[in-house]
């Protein structure tokens, strides 16, 4: 470990807690899946061989799940290192953070509320001159001017929205959202 | 053997029409575009092209899909070679001479070496393809549920243990995911809905398509938008053309790692990326020059390229004669023949022989496509890595979103993309890897089928499942991997050889 960098240690660090975290998140998931296959209908009126339930399988995933879960969080305490929760929360304060919500943020927005509520051609419109647009300006080391990147952005969301929408339908045949 | 001969021409001349050439033009350029561009990889280029192609007549649809796979791992080298960043993961051990060539003023020959490489090592697989697969469909004619539950749960083991190289837990709690996410929705044997919390799209399971575009689309674009930094180009203007001499020099190591590729693409779930890595490696112990790898040297780039090349066709053995994708890209070919009504399997050389040599023959036509274009589209090809990321990730997550939807029209598909768009992502920051996931989905159901089949043949005896000749030898490797992977049993194993090693163990 002497060999590695202030901030090599800090991701394996992060990387323990983060383990730890998901050990224990899947122990319970683990147990939880074990626990709803148990209690799925056996079929028995069904008058099925008692070896084929449809809960076996799930179930003994479930228990597996559980299994790793316990040695994962198990090997994280072990190897603690001196890892402390702020380690790991400390993820979020950095610029990839902002970053990487941005992204979520307008992803989400897009698949998840504007298809489906106006046309296609609008939304993808929208949320490719909105992609566009931040990362060229706000979320860039080298930002370019506003009303450059506003135009560009434009011409840019309007041949994707339209290429997008003829090339779908007509060429693939295929229905667009 | 001659009718093999004659099945392959058949295979070849099948896709000798303007129909088929056309597709094949466009399909591999699309996949050496695709794998050249940092952040779009094979596995994702062919799920989003399944959704496409899906109106398509199904011997054209595969063709499709097997040039773009075929181009999209040989495009990767691209940016490994003139950027130091793989375009696809299949391309990470590329980099480590490809770009140092590339710094001392030979990107040309590095990316003329890259391409006659991708295209001997697949010509490589190929031949093992059309030798193995037929003696392997007709092996597996044998097998019964008891062999067919073990080979699902092994492949979805044996891919976690060796795609976690250095923690196989995080491997197989992937694969358990995986294999969890196949339980939802009806299952196969009772016609059960499970796992649907009355939700009624979840009836018909989770597609492996759209989690596919989610997990390889979605989760890639949140990584690469969240860095900061964009890499700087480096290429020079020597010759690209390979003399024939750079070809010949290093056969030996031609012939060896594209033997290690077909080996890591036979093993299920098991990708371009250790074959690279793994023929890559070999080469440097066996090399007379092997101080000079990692700084430029010809034959660590032959032997990444061969070797990952050598992987498709290698990965097209398991998936053809037992349904069992030899890679996460081969996973989403399984969907798609499924969709396309043909069913990989034992039966698939009974049902469908000419299928096999077809599948052999698109691999020839596309590598001698991908050789055309690496060798001549040299400019075009820089000027694509020159897209900055800002404008080509909306465009690519609008793709993500037309082909979940596109091919069951439900905007529930479109959610599963995104949902496994995120957990794909905080999984992959984690270091889980993706394709025992993939390989989990696709097999859970060959899993919980054959595992109650079975039992329900036996009456509930447990016994066949270990005392069957093929099923014990499958359960013995299973166990052995699984203890091997524990740290404390394999220093213990390492221990005892040393004792009677003279030269100690390594």
């Amino acid at each position: 470990m002497s060999d590695t960098t202030p901030e090599e240690q800090l991701v394996e660090r992060r990387m323990n807690r983060a383990d730890l975290i998901t050990g224990i998140v899947f122990t319970l998931l683990g147990l939880a899946i074990a626990y709803w296959s148990w209690i799925m209908p056996r079929l028995e009126v069904r008058g099925i061989h008692p070896a084929t339930v449809p809960g076996l399988v799930p179930g003994l995933l479930g228990l597996a799940l559980a299994l790793c879960g316990v040695v994962l969080a198990g090997r994280a305490v072990a190897n603690s290192q001196g890892a402390r929760f702020a380690d790991f929360f400390s993820i979020f304060k950095e610029p990839e953070a902002g970053r990487f919500a941005v992204v979520v943020a307008l992803a989400l927005i897009y698949a998840l509320v504007l298809v489906g509520l106006i046309p296609f051609w609008l939304a993808t419109a929208l949320f490719v001159f909105s992609f566009i647009f931040i990362f060229e300006t706000w979320a860039s080391s080298n930002p370019k001017p506003l009303p450059r990147a506003a135009l560009w952005a434009l011409v840019q969301a309007v041949i994707v929205a339209g290429l997008v929408t003829v090339v779908f339908e007509d060429g693939f045949l295929v229905r667009l959202p | 053997m001659f009718e093999g001969f004659t099945l392959l021409g058949a295979g070849i001349a099948h896709f000798m029409t303007p129909e088929g050439l056309f597709n094949l033009a466009w399909a591999s350029l699309l996949g050496v575009v695709i794998g050249a561009l940092p952040g779009l990889t094979a596995t994702m280029g062919v799920a989003l092209l399944v959704t496409l192609t899906y109106k398509m007549p199904p011997d054209q649809a595969i063709l499709c899909l097997m040039a773009l796979y075929v181009g999209a791992i040989y495009g990767g080298s691209r940016s490994a070679i003139l950027l130091a960043i793989p375009g696809t993961p299949a391309s990470a051990a590329t980099t480590l001479d490809g770009f140092p060539l590339a710094r001392a003023g030979k990107a040309g020959m590095a990316m003329g070496i890259a391409t006659t490489s991708s295209a001997l090592g697949t010509l490589v697989g190929i031949a093992f393809l059309s030798l193995i697969a037929p003696l392997l469909a007709e092996f597996a004619l044998r097998f019964g549920s008891y062999e067919f539950f073990w080979l699902a749960l092994f492949g979805v083991l044996i891919s976690g243990r060796l795609t976690a190289i250095d923690d196989p837990l995080k491997g197989y709690v992937a694969g358990i995911l995986g294999l969890l996410v196949a339980m939802v929705g009806m299952e196969g044997l009772h016609a059960f809905q499970r796992f649907t919390f009355g939700i009624s799209s979840l009836g018909g399971g989770v597609d492996l398509i759209p989690a596919m575009v989610g997990a390889f689309g979605f989760a890639e674009i949140l990584g690469v938008m969240k860095d900061r930094v964009t890499p700087k180009l480096v290429t020079s203007d020597d010759r690209v053309l390979p003399r024939l001499s750079d070809l010949t020099r290093y056969w030996r190591t031609t012939i060896r790692s594209g033997i290690i590729g077909t080996i890591a693409g036979i093993i299920p779930g098991v990708g371009e990326d250790i074959g690279s890595w793994a023929s890559y490696a070999a080469a440097r112990r066996k090399s007379k020059e092997a101080d000079q790898f990692g700084k430029g040297s010809v034959e660590g780039l032959v032997a990444a390229e061969t070797g990952n090349s050598a992987v498709i066709p290698g990965a097209m053995i398991p998936t053809l004669t037992l349904a069992l994708p030899g890679s996460a890209s081969a996973a989403v070919l399984i969907a798609a023949m499924f969709i396309h009504g043909i069913r990989p399997g034992p039966m698939l050389m009974q049902e469908n022989p000419q299928f096999l040599y077809q599948i052999v023959g698109i691999l020839l036509l596309s590598t001698i496509a991908i050789t055309i274009y690496g060798l001549s589209l040299t400019k075009l090809l820089v000027r694509v890595l020159l897209v900055p990321r800002e404008k080509l990730m909306p465009v690519v997550y609008v793709l993500c979103v037309v082909g979940s939807f596109a091919i069951t029209q439900r905007m529930f598909d479109v959610y599963v993309m995104v949902a496994f768009g995120l957990i794909g992502f905080v999984l992959r920051q984690m270091r889980y890897p993706m394709a025992p996931l993939v390989l989990g989905i696709i097999l859970g159901d060959l899993l919980d089928v054959n595992l109650r089949r079975g039992l329900l043949i036996s009456d509930g005896d447990v016994t066949p499942f270990f005392t069957r000749p093929i099923s014990a030898v499958l359960f013995a490797v299973i166990l052995i991997t699984v203890l091997m992977s524990m740290s404390a049993i394999n220093r213990g194993v390492a221990n005892v050889f040393k004792r009677f090693s003279p030269n100690g163990a390594n």
